[in-house]
């Protein structure tokens, strides 16, 4: 069964980096064959809003935020890799490689 | 959705041949037209607004484009300006190359939910698209521009 990853995206202004972050985690995970599902926390609130069930039946989460991430109670327990936006818009094959470092 | 798009964006919001020297100079002839466009209340404010974002991390998200933004209280319509610079400039981009696509976007601080907000931030997802930013790279014309931004 592929390998499933949740995120969540949040950036200062909310207006750009979040979205960016959001289509380049989707893009990389999507070539290596992984689930995927991303929540957006940007000037447009909570979108895409990951379930507890998504949450729970994740093999690890990615934060890619520069701020802090709202109802991060939802992930206790759960093995997160936190990175900034800049990071994912420039790496998104590097921040999926090293989430799923984290879970090998 | 088209009537949106077209009071979101049309042939004033587009640049072809800024001619701008400096990421500073090129922010601020950006400002100037969003102000004759009616957009912002106030050049100064809104340029200050960008620079002061600009400041906490770049926004050069490499091969070669830009996206400055500002939440401004001198925004009174979000909208975003579209510019191809002749000369590429420096803008401590993420992947070091220099800028000559910028995409500056005005957001009022009062449009939650706007459906300006939700084509900003379609638009900044687009970016991470191989195929659409070769595209826009590639575009000549105003209408080129128009049209792919719509699409």
């Amino acid at each position: 069964m592929a390998k499933k990853i949740v995120a969540v995206t949040a950036c200062i202004a909310g207006i750009a980096h979040t979205y960016m972050a959001a289509e380049n985690l989707k893009k990389y995970a999507k070539k290596e064959g992984y689930d995927i599902k991303v929540e957006t926390q940007g000037a447009m609130g909570l979108e895409n809003r990951l379930s507890q069930d998504d949450i729970d039946g994740a093999d690890v989460v990615i934060f890619a935020v520069d701020t802090t991430v709202q109802e991060s109670d939802r992930f206790d327990g759960k093995q997160i890799l936190k990175v900034g936006t800049s990071e994912v818009v420039k790496d998104g094959q590097a921040a999926i490689d090293k989430a799923m470092e984290l879970v090998k | 959705m088209s009537e949106k798009l077209s009071s979101f964006i049309s042939e004033k919001n587009i640049v072809m041949d800024l001619d701008a020297h400096t990421q500073d100079e090129a922010i601020e002839q950006l400002s100037e037209i969003l102000k004759k466009n009616g957009n912002i209340s106030s050049t100064e404010g809104f340029y200050e607004d960008v620079l002061k974002r600009e400041s906490m991390t770049t926004t050069g998200i490499g091969k070669n484009i830009a996206i400055p933004h500002g939440k401004s209280e001198s925004v009174t319509d979000t909208t975003m300006m579209f510019a191809k610079n002749k000369t590429p400039l420096e803008w401590n981009s993420l992947d070091g190359s220099k800028v000559n696509i910028i995409f500056l976007m005005a957001v009022s601080p009062a449009t939650q939910g706007n459906e300006h907000l939700k084509m900003l931030a379609n638009l900044s997802g687009r970016l991470m698209d191989d195929d659409f930013v070769s595209a826009i790279k590639k575009a000549k014309t105003t209408e080129e521009i128009l049209n792919l931004i719509k699409e």
